[in-house]
This record gives C-alpha cells, sequence and structure tokens, in this order.
C-alpha cells in the first residue's frame, strides 16, 4: 500500500509543469580559488560557455549560439551517455570577465536542485594573478514540504558545493597556486 | 526632537503640514529588511542610509508587512512555519504563532486588524487577529499562493497564485471571493497602484499585468526583465525587480510602455517606496545589500549593506522612528 503514493510522487516530480515549483527557501553558494595565472589567461580557457572541458565531471559539451544571450549548452556527466545537464545563458561580459547561466533541465537523481542559477567570474589579484569565483543560487529538489534526506537543502547544498569544488581544484591544479 | 505621530488626527495632520511646507523635514524613512539567510532583520535608516539594528527573527525570513498605524510589524519564516509580531519602535518580539504548510507572504489589513498570510503549499490563505496572531478564517486560492495585498482603500485583498497563473480578488471586508483572473505566467509579486488597480509580477512570461479589481478585467501589461519579482509605484511609474537582470525595469503605469532600465545589486527581490514617494528601495538577496532609487531621477543614490540573503518580500517601509 505504501508504494502507491511512491509511484505517484516520481510521476509527478517529472511532470513538466512542477519543474517551476520550489522550496520554501533559496540557498546561495559561492566558492572561489586564487591561481598565479594571469586573468587574460584564466578566461580564455573558461570564458567559452560552449566549452565545459575545463571541469573533470564534464565529459562533453554541446550547444548553440556560442556566447550569446539565450545560447545553450548540454553537458554530459562521466561517460559516453552519461547523464545531462541543460543549461542557457543569459549573462555574458568578457571586458568584465563573467558569464552567468541557469539550469533548464537537470534530473534531481543527477544533481538535488531547482530553479539554479550561476555565475562564473575572474578578477585580478594583487600580485598578478586571478581570483575565480564561482556562484550560485537554487532550491532544493523537493520542491513541496517535508523533503526526504536526499533531496533537502542540505543536499542541494552539499551536491553544487562538490560540483565547484571540483571544478575550482582542476582549475588551480592547471594555474598554479 | 523629531515628530512622531501618534493618533489618526495628528497624522492627517501631519501630512496636511507636509504637503503645504513641501520637503518633509523631521521625518526619516525606515526599511525593515528580512535576512533570510542570516536569520535576522536589519533596521535601515534611509536617510542616514546605514543599518542601525540588527533583529534575530530565527527560521530563515522572507515575508515581511510593516504597519505603522498598528505601529507593528510581521515576519513570516518560511522554514520554521513561524509568523511574528514585533514592536515597531522598540523592534521587540511581541506575538508568535507556528502553522503547518507553507506560509510565505505576508499582508496587513490595518483598518479591520487583520493580518492574511499565503501557504504555498496548500493553495490557501491564513487570516490571523493582528494583536494575537490567533486563527480566525483560511481562504481558498489557486495553486501556490506568494504575493498578497490589500488594495489603498481597503476593500480587495488580492493573492499571486503563482502555479494556477492566476490572481485572486477577495473582499477584504466579508472575505469572499470575488474574482479568479488569469494573468501572465506564473505571478509571484504583486502590488496595489495608488489608484487602486492590482498588478502582478509574471516570472515565467516576464511581464507584470494590470488588473481591474472591481470588474476583474485585465487593462493592461508591460514588458520587464528577467524574472519579475515584486512592484513598487511612484509619480504614476511602476517599477519592477528582475531576478535574473540584476536590475529595476521602469514603466509607465498609464501607458505600460518602457521608461528605462535600472542597475542595481545581484538578484533583487522586495521592493517598496517611501511614504512621500522620491524613493525606492530594492532589497539584493545576492549582494547583501539595499538599492535606493531616486524615483525622479532613476538614478540609484545610495547602496546600504545588509544582513545576508536580504528578501524583504512584502511592504517594508516606514516613516516611523525606531530607537536605536
Amino acid at each position: 500500500m505504501r508504494r502507491l503514493p511512491t509511484i505517484l510522487l516520481t510521476f509527478l516530480l517529472f511532470l513538466p509543469a512542477i519543474a517551476f515549483a520550489h522550496g520554501p527557501t533559496r540557498q546561495k553558494l559561492s566558492l572561489a580559488v586564487d591561481v598565479k595565472a594571469a586573468p587574460a589567461e584564466v578566461w580564455a580557457v573558461i570564458g567559452n560557455f560552449q566549452d565545459m572541458s575545463w571541469h573533470p565531471a564534464v565529459f562533453k559539451s554541446t550547444g548553440t549560439g556560442d556566447n550569446a544571450i539565450d545560447a545553450t549548452r548540454v553537458l554530459t556527466l562521466g561517460k559516453e551517455g552519461g547523464p545531462t545537464i541543460s543549461e542557457q545563458l543569459y549573462k555574458y561580459d568578457a571586458t568584465k570577465m563573467t558569464y552567468s547561466y541557469r539550469i533548464t533541465e537537470v534530473d534531481v537523481a543527477v544533481l538535488p536542485v531547482t530553479n539554479y542559477s550561476s555565475h562564473l567570474t575572474v578578477t585580478p589579484t594583487a600580485s598578478g594573478g586571478s581570483h575565480i569565483e564561482w556562484r550560485g543560487a537554487f532550491y532544493r529538489g523537493y520542491p513541496n514540504n517535508d523533503p526526504p534526506e536526499n533531496l533537502n537543502d542540505a543536499a542541494a547544498i552539499a551536491a553544487v558545493t562538490a560540483v565547484y569544488k571540483a571544478g575550482l581544484d582542476a582549475l588551480e591544479a592547471k594555474f598554479g597556486k | 526632537m523629531r515628530w512622531k505621530p501618534s493618533s489618526a488626527n495628528r497624522t492627517v495632520l501631519f501630512c496636511l503640514l507636509a504637503a503645504l511646507l513641501g520637503p518633509r523635514e523631521g521625518v526619516a524613512d525606515y526599511a525593515y529588511v528580512t535576512n533570510q539567510s542570516s536569520s535576522d532583520l536589519s533596521v535601515i535608516d534611509l536617510e542616514r542610509m546605514k543599518e542601525i539594528r540588527r533583529i534575530p527573527v530565527p527560521g530563515m525570513p522572507a515575508g515581511v508587512a510593516v504597519s505603522q498605524k498598528l505601529g507593528a510589524f510581521f515576519t513570516v519564516s518560511p522554514d520554521s512555519k513561524t509568523i511574528r509580531r514585533f514592536g515597531l519602535a522598540d523592534a521587540n518580539p511581541q506575538v508568535e504563532r507556528q502553522l503547518d504548510g507553507g506560509p510565505i507572504g505576508i499582508a496587513v489589513d490595518d483598518r479591520r486588524r487583520r493580518i492574511f498570510v499565503s501557504d504555498w503549499y496548500n493553495a490557501r490563505v491564513w487570516v490571523l487577529a493582528a494583536d494575537d496572531l490567533s486563527l480566525t478564517a483560511t481562504l481558498n486560492t489557486g495553486s501556490a499562493p506568494a504575493g498578497l495585498a490589500i488594495s489603498p482603500d481597503g476593500r480587495w485583498l488580492a493573492t499571486a497564485d503563482r502555479d494556477s497563473h492566476q490572481m485572486s480578488i477577495f473582499d477584504a471586508d466579508t472575505l469572499a471571493l470575488r474574482h479568479r483572473i488569469t494573468v501572465g505566467e506564473r505571478p509571484f509579486g504583486l502590488a496595489f497602484a495608488p489608484d487602486g488597480r492590482v498588478f502582478s509580477a509574471d516570472v515565467g512570461s516576464n511581464t507584470v499585468t494590470a488588473v481591474d479589481p472591481e470588474s476583474g478585467r485585465v487593462l493592461g501589461r508591460a514588458k520587464t526583465g528577467e524574472r519579475p519579482y515584486g512592484i513598487a509605484f511612484a509619480t504614476d511609474r511602476g517599477f519592477v525587480t528582475n531576478q535574473y537582470g540584476d536590475s529595476v525595469t521602469v514603466f509607465d503605469a498609464r501607458t505600460y510602455a518602457e521608461v528605462g532600465v535600472i542597475d542595481v545589486g545581484g538578484y533583487p527581490e522586495g521592493i517598496d517606496t517611501t511614504a512621500d514617494g522620491a524613493r525606492i528601495a530594492v532589497a539584493n538577496w545576492d549582494t547583501n545589500t539595499l538599492s535606493i532609487i531616486d524615483a525622479k531621477s532613476l538614478e540609484v543614490v545610495g547602496e546600504i549593506a545588509t544582513g545576508d540573503g536580504p528578501r524583504a518580500f512584502g511592504l517594508f517601509l516606514t516613516t516611523d522612528m525606531p530607537k536605536e
């Protein structure tokens, strides 16, 4: 008897209209790293929305629209045929070395968040190196009241933190401490 | 010594004097900004452009409503599902009540001493007594009600029912449902213009929809930036926060034509107008600041630090004088 509600719930979670629903409290997260390389050098690697190969979790990135507003990309994670994340660019400023995008489609089993938006920014440090900041705003994966543990606020923060940390660690290795 | 209104008559007298004397003297504007991430509230003096008090509000508060007439402000903490009433002058907590469901938005009907709180998860609005926050009634809305507001003349209660793409209009006196009106996609914030029209900010369609609460008819639409959230009015213009645009869209409230776009802080949300209509305050959730806009020149004239994650979802400005 307890099976049925779970099946219904799973079904409801994948209805498109429900994808817009969200939990009560938006979370925000900001991780940053300082590297030795100059901002222009770093931006040349991470400033292209169509190329996220600098992130160790990304196997493949395909998209359209270059770095224009509303450009899209689909990230395939891990390996060929792995889970995907669809994203859309909504701000891009090469002079300020910053871009902003949001997730348009992701299974909460892959990344337990909804209404996710993010900014990646490179600024110069006093010593001529680069400060790379990755910020995110998102709601937990479970849009309704009383979330299960794997889809609550803490799970969302932990998952996004892991994504950012893996990316920034790779950049630190590439561009030097 | 600042002049402090203490009764309705004195307030009327004061307004008359203020109208005669032109720019107000000795009355400052104060903002009561709910900081969701740091679970507190910033009291900000808009004249001196600084935070003068920080009050703990547990449970990650988002909704806020200030009532000068009741000498109180109210907060909604969705995480702990708690509504609180604080004294306006001393900012001391007076009453608190825990609800079930998903409380989020709040509006005060000071004429009838009632509080309305939207339930994000259960398609309803709680009606509470303003004095002791006791539950007196519940109203049925569309799916996921968020913003709600009382008309300036006190006749109407309007709610933005996000997942039903509609606005619900209730008679604020009898609490009877009068209209359900389809607006843009996923309306979240909602505000009455001084002339009595009510506007929804439609997150999904990047529009603002104007409605006549009496007839229930849609009167017009204005284009906004990405993810419009809150609306305020001054000098026949509407001001809309664009969450994803880090900006405020200004439109002509009569023709619905765009007047301009103002850059503010990151992820702007709550927005409200000072009592004299001269300035607009915007809470920037991402950058932890309150942007102050000159309603005439449309320039940002100040940026004040707040706590972490300011939402200020509701009417959060007053001219009353809090103690420091």
